[in-house]
This record gives structure tokens, sequence and C-alpha cells, in this order.
């Protein structure tokens, strides 16, 4: 306990120091603009923003990365509650009882449980990061070769699991990206793999080509094609102040939409939208005002968005502990670690306190700055929605192509990107999705490594995964969850859950 | 059973068997090892046989989970998009006959890729997948001979024709201030090394 606070403490040391809080600020800030934006989500935006951070100290650049991710559930959940528009996917259920209150003249209200909420719920899910990276570590240091290829298999599967639509294709793409991955110099005999001799290729397919033409560019075409529907309406807030009673159904929704949150943040392909729609489930079956839901329950609100932001938070345990990520914009930070010349993995905790420490006190921080930029300022960010799409997409396109160039200062980057938007473009109409392609494209060669130095140790033998017990549970746990999901009543149950 | 053909599914279950064929086809150059020492193709052949697995599976299953019929490609589309390849491919392997320019680096397949896409943004179908594609491909083009502001222009005036409602006004505008935004934050700011003025 004590160990925990004096390290908190050199967190808040780092995290305070006047570059770093200048970079989150500047993270919530775009966090909460992309937020508020419908068509340009998390993921895109830290592709984009990838090569920028380059130049900047890894502590920083995670710092303002994590914001943007964390910032984009508050913005997201502004836009709901005003215009029923979702910005994020995680604040679509936001839609359902948000919007109702907003139309019973209590937009202020809800704005005010969904920041507070969120606030609340960020501040206990950071508590637990920094409560469970030790010790997760503590376990993960006793891990062989043999238990890392198992988790992330693991890994894999539940992500795939979890992914909309059918499981076979989600795993196909996980697949897919695993062969993406092979592509460079073989670590272990430095044999070229894939390369087609070009010599740009032979340390591998750039990360950021492949995330930006797949969630960035890809997204500005479909966007695009869409016709625009983007009504805007000038809102009226109303008091932001919540009465008592309000205030006394709000509190326990807020409580349990942390834990769950929490709980599926965690999970591999778990995340933010997922937190939210179990809790919003959650809460019309539990909760005292499950009669009202339907005509603006508060409880609708606070429950899932509180949730969707413990689930922001809590997503970062895996990859800070174990170096797994759990969900795209999870697999874009290995991305950004491994820019830095970070490995992600169990030993950061120790390697690198002031990141592991500074990126807990700072979310803390971003939180709380949070909290001040949406409920005063709420009315700017609506003004933002006025602005429209024809003029922020050559930017934001703009922003891609010179990101991509100045990687490597090598065009070469630039005509990947084209491919890679051709690709995605393909994978949107033919209901293949991204997502997972990117973890198993950030997973696979931290896969091959473990398979090697695993099947060395055991001399050949294949048994090694189900011998050693930690291994054999994972695998275990990957077959029952793959199990579950060929019983076709749960599957439905998922695609219907999913499809919200 | 009664066939209700999937044809987003069978189109995927095609795409990723002919990735998996491919790879397996390319990974003969790799010694395989043993389980105990894995050579360089020892993991590749094992993700593109589940890979292929997988796809079987995917193309097994379409036969029956449909009907999911694909986008319709009017005539016009099909032929741009033959076309737009003959066309990309014709550029690439000539343009650098044409202009020593094309010789150097990537420059030919910059230009093999523009001319295929400006051709494919013909038919309407492919209209904004197109543009936005040869806008990206031009900024890489432009820029080390053309300069950072040349280079911005061509994308920013291309990307601007995907949209119909644009007015004249609106994208000088927009130019005019994307130009100076990109010169304080990558110029001012984040200095990064690239030329800014066309070079002779």
């Amino acid at each position: 306990m004590e160990l925990l606070l004096s390290n908190l403490a050199h967190g808040f040391g780092v995290a305070l120091s006047l570059q770093n809080v200048s970079f989150a600020l500047l993270g919530a800030l775009i966090g909460t603009a992309i937020g508020v934006l419908p068509g340009i989500g998390p993921v895109a935006t830290i592709s984009l923003l990838l090569p920028i951070t380059f130049g900047l100290p890894a502590t920083t650049a995670i710092i303002m990365l994590a914001g943007i991710f964390y910032g984009a559930q508050y913005g997201g959940s502004t836009t709901a509650i005003l215009l029923n528009l979702p910005g994020e996917v995680s604040s679509v259920v936001t839609t359902l009882e948000g919007y109702k209150m907003a139309r019973n003249g209590r937009a202020g209200a809800a704005l005010a449980t969904a920041a507070i909420g969120s606030f609340f719920a960020g501040s206990i899910a950071t508590i637990l990061v920094a409560a469970s990276g030790p010790l997760l570590t503590q376990v993960a240091l006793s891990f062989g070769p043999a238990d890392y290829f198992s988790l992330m298999l693991l890994g894999l599967i539940i992500a795939c699991v979890l992914a909309q639509g059918s499981i076979i294709k989600a795993v196909g793409m996980v697949v897919l990206g695993v062969a993406l991955g092979l592509v460079g110099t073989d670590v272990q005999t430095g044999q070229q793999r894939f390369t087609f001799g070009i010599p740009e290729l032979s340390d591998g397919i750039g990360f950021v080509p492949i995330a930006m033409g797949m969630f960035g560019i890809a997204e500005i075409i479909l966007n695009l094609e869409r016709p625009e529907s983007r009504s805007v309406l000038s809102s009226k807030v109303g008091s932001l102040w919540l009465t008592r009673e309000e205030f006394k159904r709000a509190t326990p929704a807020v409580l349990r939409g942390t834990v769950v949150g929490s709980f599926l943040g965690i999970l591999p392909g778990g995340g933010a939208s997922l937190a939210a729609f179990g809790s919003y489930m959650m809460e019309r079956k539990m909760s005292k005002g499950r009669h009202l839901f339907g005509t603006g329950a508060i409880e609708g609100v606070a429950g899932p968005e509180a949730a969707n932001n413990a689930a922001a938070q809590t997503s970062f345990i895996p990859l800070l502990t174990l170096g797994i990520p759990s969900n795209a914009v999870m697999a874009l930070m290995v991305g950004a670690l491994i820019i830095q010349g970070i490995q992600p993995g169990p030993r950061m905790v120790e390697a690198q306190p002031d990141l592991f420490w500074g990126l807990i006190a700072s979310m803390w921080i971003g939180n709380l700055m949070l909290l001040v930029i949406n409920l005063p300022m709420i009315g700017m960010w609506v003004k933002l929605l006025q602005v429209p799409y024809r003029f922020l997409y050559p930017s934001i396109l703009v922003f891609c192509c010179i990101g991509v160039y100045s990687l490597n200062n090598n065009v070469f980057d630039v005509y990947m990107t084209v491919l890679f938007t051709v690709f995605g473009y393909m994978c949107n109409k033919l209901k293949l999705e991204p997502a997972p392609l990117l973890i198993g494209f950030v997973l696979g060669p931290m896969m091959e490594e473990h398979l090697r130095r695993a099947m060395l140790l055991s001399r050949g033998d294949w048994g090694v995964f189900i011998q050693r017990p930690i291994s054999a549970t994972m695998l275990g746990i990957a077959v029952f969850a793959l199990g579950l999901m060929l019983m076709p009543n749960i599957r439905k149950g998922k695609d219907k859950a999913l499809a919200e | 059973m009664q066939l209700k053909i999937n044809a987003k599914d069978l189109a995927s279950g095609i795409f990723l068997m002919l990735v998996a064929l491919v790879g397996l086809y390319l990974n003969q150059d790799h010694s395989l090892g043993s389980a105990r020492r894995m050579g360089p193709g020892y993991m590749p052949m094992m993700v593109f046989y589940i890979q292929g697995g997988l796809a079987a599976l995917v193309i097994f299953f379409s036969l029956f989970s449909g009907p999911d019929p694909l986008a319709k490609w009017t005539g016009m589309d099909a032929g741009a998009l033959v076309l737009g390849i003959a066309a990309g491919t014709l550029a690439w392997k000539f343009s650098p006959l044409v202009w020593s320019f094309f010789g150097q680096t990537y420059n030919a397949v910059g230009l093999g890729i523009i001319v295929g896409f400006l051709v494919l943004a013909i038919s309407s179908g492919w209209k904004v997948v197109a543009i936005i594609c040869a806008a990206v491909a031009l900024f890489g083009l432009v820029l080390e001979k053309g300069g950072f502001f040349a280079a911005l222009t061509a994308v920013i005036l291309v990307s601007c024709a995907a949209e119909h409602t644009h007015t004249k006004k609106g994208v000088v505008g927009l130019l005019a201030f994307l130009l100076l935004l990109c010169w304080w934050v990558f110029i001012y700011e984040l200095d990064i090394r690239v030329n800014l003025w066309p070079q002779s």
C-alpha cells in the first residue's frame, strides 16, 4: 500500500510536468473534438497522430494518445444526448435515454450525469489499473514462452468472439493479420520473407500505413459515399444541476456501471462499447427506475456512461502488464510504444516506471480536465458540429499524407497507405472486420517468437502447451469461449447485443 | 438443403483462400526446419494452412447463410476497373522511357496508381474511392520534386472533387487555411525534413 502511494506520488510528479500536462490537455481536447464529430473515431485519430508523436518523449506521447482515447468517450456522449447522434460507437446506448431526457428539458442534467459519472468511473478504474499493474506483472514474470503463446492465442480468440458478425471471418482476419506480420526479415535467421526484393519491406510492413489506410482514409471514403445526415439543431442545454431525486437514482447506476465497465474493459476484445451496452441491459433489469426506461430514465445515461469510461481505462491493464492489446486502440498503443523503442510487456512497469505511473496519474488528471472541458464549454463543442464534413475530410486527408510520409521520410509508405485504403474499403464492402486484423498484425511476430522459443525449450514436444498449467488454462478458456459461440442461442444473443 | 448463397461471405472466403495459396507458394523458398528448431518457413506454413482451412469453412457456410448479395456493378463500373488497371500498368511500365524522373525511386509506381485511379473515376460507382486514392498517391509523387506546398495543394484540390457540394470560394478558403495550418504544425512546430518549394 505504501509502495503504491509512493509510486503514485512519483507518477504525479511525472504527469504534472508542464510538458506532460499540456500534452494531456491537448489529447483530451482532440479526443473530445473527435468524440463530438461523428465519422472520425479514436482509432483513426490515434493512427493519424502516431507519426507526430515520434519526436516526443515516450511518456508524453503515450499520455497524449491515451487522452485522445478516453476523451472521445466524453465527447461522444455530448452529441448522443443533444442531437440523438452518437459521436462514437460506445455512446450509442446513451442516445436511448439521454436524448429523451433532453426532450424533456433535462439535457443539462443528462450531460452533467454523463460527465460526473464518467469522471467517477474513470477515477475508480484508474486506481484499479494502478493496483493491479504491479500485481499482474508479478504473475506475468513467472510466465514461460509457452504460457505467453497461449495467452496471446486466448487474446486473439476472445477478440474474435466479441467481434461483430461472423466469427470464422473474424478469425480469418486475425490470421491474415498474423500473415501480414510475417513480411520482413526473419529475426532468428536473417532471411527475407515475402519482401519481393523491396528494400522498404525488409523491416516489415509499416504499422502506420495499415492503420491509417484501413481506419483513417477508408473511413473518409465511406463517409463521403453516405449522404450527410447531420442535422444541426440549436438545443437548449438547461440547468446542469441534478435534482435530489435524480441524484439518488443516478448514484447506484454509476456504481454498477463502474463495476461492469471495469470488468468488461479488461477482457480482450471488450472495451468501451461492450461495457456501455452491458451496463444498459443491467440498468433496464435491475434499477429502481426501470419502469421509466424509454421515457428518459437517468439510470440509462448514468450507468452506460460510467461503464464506457471505466472500460476505456481498464483496457490499458492487459497492455501495460502483459503487453497484449485488447482492442484496436490498444494495438495502436503497442505500435506507438514500439516506435518509441519500448517493448511492451511485464518488464515495462519496472523498466519504465515513469511511463507506467506517469500514464496512470495522467489518466486521473485527464479525467479531471475533461470534466472541465465538457461541462462549462459544452456550447463550443456543439458549434463544432456545424463545420460541414466537406471541409473536414480534406483536412484529415492532408494530415494523413504528411503523417505517413514523415514517419520514414519515404514516399513508399504513402503508396502502401493507398494499398491499404483500397483493402480497407473492400473489407467494409465484404463485411470483414478490420480490428481483428490489426490485433493479429501486432501480436503475430511476438507469437512466432514465443512459439519458437517454447518449442526449442521443449525439444520439439507440442505437449508443452497442455502440460504447463498456466498455458493449459488459457487454452481451455479459449476453447470454451469458441465452443460457447458455436451454440446458436448465445450467438444470436451476442449479435443482437452488438448490433444495437 | 436449399442453396442460399451469401455472396459477401463467398467473396471473402475466396479472397482469404487466394492469399493463403499465394503465401504457401511463396513459402516454398524458405526452409521449414523441424518443430524443435523452426526455420523461417515453419510459422508461415502453419499460418497459411490455418488460413486456407478457415477460408474453406467461410466458403462452405456462405453457400447456406445468404442471400446477401454484393453491391450491384454497372457495366461502366466493370469496364472502368479493367481500363483503369490497364492504363495504370501501362503508365507504370512505360513512363520511365518518356521522362527520366519516373525512373527514380517509386515515381513510376506512383504515376501508375494515379493514372489507374483517375481512369477508374469516370464511373460513378468508383468515383469517391478513386479520387481519394489518387489524391493520396499524387501527394507522394509531387512531394519530393514539387515540394511541400505544391503537394498539399494537389491533394486538397483533387480530394475536393470527390464531393459535389464544394463551392469555389470554399475550396480556396480551405486551401489557404490548410496550407497555413500545415506549415505551422509540421514545419514550424515539428520541423519535419522536407523540401518546401519545387526543386530544379
